[in-house]
């Protein structure tokens, strides 16, 4: 009987472990294996009969490193722009805004973000540029003299990643303060805590879990995205999914690129790992400030 | 008006003869597993190509580059009795992994790759020999543009359209003349530093440094590779202020740029969309520059052959091929082209169809084996741009 049961479990779950198998196992399997692998010749854009750690080697030269440093920075700042943005938008949309007029505001944060990347990358080419309207604008309001120059930019990609980005982190924190609630709220003001103290002790450390995986849907597409920067960029905002892409698509070399696009997967991880442990000690460390002592008991 | 395009999917033949809609959903999982094998055996058979019979069929599929046709010459060749199924790719790579990995089953009949990666796919047996019995029309294309280096004797392909590379400058910045490839570096360095585009192609971007010191842009030498390294990436890298294939048709109008290296007709394009056109010069300059060009080719595996031979012998007719000209921007090669621009009235026309000396000097690029370490330079910079 048992048995049945536990294959009748693995069947209903057929879509669920296939998907998994086949778009996400076999895929980073074949990445990994064509990344101990080498070029043969000009012709053949991978060969795996020799077995070697050399393409990490020639991948990690100071060209990737410098561009992996680049890249976090820009993922760094970027996941934090759309923290700052994103959280005090979407309290207001779970708590403040009227909840007949919340499905509109919705989709007018997903209206654009199912336009195509590439087309919403382009249009900040069209409103960044020198001859453009917000350049006008600018210079008829006195705010720059000159044109405006941050089209090919660091900057241009800052704010195309923090633009493409961010429907990606209001949604997660909208669900995580929505689901706060208003009673806790409520109990919170009845107990005698002011706005702000509400927000602090209630609210926001209930968003934490959407916070955090905010900021995961945020850092790792945004670590290896290549079209902003390719878009945006020029030479200043140069990120490694470029690099990786330029291995496939130009160099032909499948065994290197693939070494890189390990590679960048081993750092992005790590970086996590490093954000997510600082987060964790900087909760606790609140926890502990904030210990509640009830009269007579223990602590 | 829609054509309902047939189904296709990149499956071996044998499994797409049993191939019903039903079996294409529910055993998409199966083909995953067996495509992934096939990409770690190495099989070497191809589907055999359908011979011309004179009975011309009703549908051709073609697989080219994007928007790189008149819409008007295709519904005009559809009047035939022949629908064409466009299919678009966005590089020359994509092209020959698709080809590569369905071994004469794509179902395309006509592809257009680029000259320097003909050899690459010949060897590999992606290419249909072209009968050129079929072709009557091959001999509007003037000599210039036949028997190319990578494909002697047109074995393969017939050229589509050509193009070179120059570059652009705004006037009002750099107020003296360039003529050569070394003016370019040099002003690159000094008045247009930080406003310079130069395209995002290794070969191009490596070519200024070759083509200004008088080495051959095709070079294997490692001497000339490291020496283009140095310059390129320590001292050329940091005035770049984008490395970007289409900077030009934006940054004329826009004025993005002070200087920017472009494709002739991209240039074109540029000073159509800008009010100031005269602030801007573009020249061919010396000593050399790519001459790339797009062909029209059979794929190994097509079944609508006699089609296929009318649809490329129809586009060499000079009245259609002046219109694809007027379409994307680019020479077909075919003869007295420049004439009919001129009646026709057709601006910039000296952008399309340079001077018979300029085409002289020009180089074909080659995809030979500094093709990797140009990548490498080429990435270097970006970072040395970045950093």
């Amino acid at each position: 009987m048992a048995r049945r049961k536990v294959n009748g479990y693995a069947a209903i779950g057929f879509p669920t472990w296939a998907y998994v198998v086949f778009f996400f196992i076999v895929p980073l399997a074949l990445v990994l294996w064509y990344s101990f692998g080498y070029k043969p010749d000009l012709f053949t854009a991978h060969a795996n009969d020799i077995l070697s750690f050399d393409r990490y080697a020639e991948a990690l030269d100071a060209t990737f490193v410098g561009t992996f440093w680049n890249t976090l920075r820009i993922g760094v700042i970027g996941t934090l722009l759309c923290l700052i943005i994103a959280l005090p938008f979407a309290y207001w949309l779970a708590v403040k805004m009227n909840p007949k007029w919340r499905p509109l505001a919705l989709a007018l944060v997903l209206v654009p973000f199912w336009t195509n990347f590439l087309v919403r990358t382009l249009g900040w080419q069209i409103v960044l540029s020198p001859r453009g309207f917000l350049s006008d604008a600018l210079q008829n309001l006195g705010i720059i003299h000159g044109r405006l120059d941050i089209l090919y930019t660091q900057s241009a990609v800052q704010l195309g990643v923090v633009y493409n980005y961010l429907p990606l982190m209001i949604l997660p924190l909208y669900v995580a303060i929505d689901r706060a609630g208003r009673p806790l709220r409520e109990a919170s003001a009845d107990l005698g805590a002011n706005r702000w103290k509400t927000l602090f002790t209630v609210t926001l450390p209930l968003a934490v879990p959407g916070i955090a995986s905010g900021c995961l849907l945020v850092f790792i597409p945004l670590m290896g995205d290549y079209i902003t920067a390719s878009v945006l960029g020029g030479a200043q905002g140069n990120m490694i999914g470029q690099l990786v892409a330029s291995q496939f698509n130009t160099a032909q070399n499948w065994a290197l690129g693939s070494a890189m696009a390990v590679l960048l997967m081993v750092f992005t991880a790590a970086a996590v790992i490093v954000f997510g442990a600082a987060g964790l000690i900087i909760r606790s460390l609140v926890r502990r400030s904030r210990r509640v002592q009830l009269q007579g008991g223990a602590a | 008006m829609v054509e309902r395009p047939d189904i296709r999917a990149l499956v071996p033949r044998a499994s797409a003869a049993r191939l019903s809609r039903r079996a294409f959903l529910s055993g998409l999982v199966v083909i995953g597993g067996t495509s992934v094998l096939a990409a770690c055996a190495k099989s070497t058979g191809f589907a055999p190509s359908a011979l011309p019979d004179g009975r011309v069929e009703g549908k051709l599929n073609v697989y080219s580059w994007g928007d790189y046709d008149d819409p008007s010459n295709i519904r005009s060749f559809q009047k035939s009795g022949t629908s064409v199924q466009f299919d678009s790719f966005g590089s020359n790579e994509e092209l020959i992994a698709k080809l590569g990995a369905t071994r004469g089953t794509s179902g395309y009949d006509i592809i257009v790759p680029t000259g320097s990666y003909i050899p690459m796919m010949a060897k590999n047996g992606l290419l249909e020999p072209l009968d050129h019995r079929y072709l009557k029309n091959m001999g509007n294309i003037d000599p210039l543009y036949l028997d190319q280096s990578w494909d002697p004797g047109n074995k393969y392909t017939v050229c589509k359209d050509w193009g070179t590379t120059g570059f652009v400058y705004d006037t009002r910045a750099i107020k003296r003349d360039l003529l050569t490839w070394g003016d370019f570096l040099d002003a690159a360095t000094t008045e247009a530093s930080k406003n310079v585009a130069l395209l995002e192609d290794p070969w191009e971007v490596a070519c200024t440094f070759f083509a200004a010191n008088g080495i051959d842009p095709n070079t294997t030498k490692k001497a000339d590779l490291e020496a283009a390294n140095e310059y390129l990436v320590n001292t050329l890298a940091p005035h770049v202020k984008a490395f970007n294939s289409v900077a030009v048709t934006s940054g004329i109008p826009e004025e993005t740029f002070t200087l920017m290296q472009a494709f002739n007709g991209d240039v074109r394009q540029g000073l159509l969309a800008t009010d100031k056109p005269d602030a801007w010069k573009f020249v061919y300059p010396t000593p050399t520059a790519n001459l790339w060009m797009d062909n029209w080719a059979i794929a190994r595996g097509a079944q609508n052959m006699d089609a296929a031979y009318q649809f490329i012998d129809y586009i060499l007719k000079p009245e259609v091929s002046f219109r694809e000209v007027d379409y994307i921007g680019y020479s077909t090669g075919i003869k007295d082209l420049a004439a009919m621009a001129k009646k026709h009235d057709f601006s910039y026309p000296e952008l399309v169809f340079p001077d018979a000396e300029v085409i002289q000097r020009l180089t074909p690029a080659e995809v030979n084996s500094s093709a990797g370490e140009l990548v490498a330079i080429l990435n270097r910079m970006m970072a040395k741009a970045g950093s």
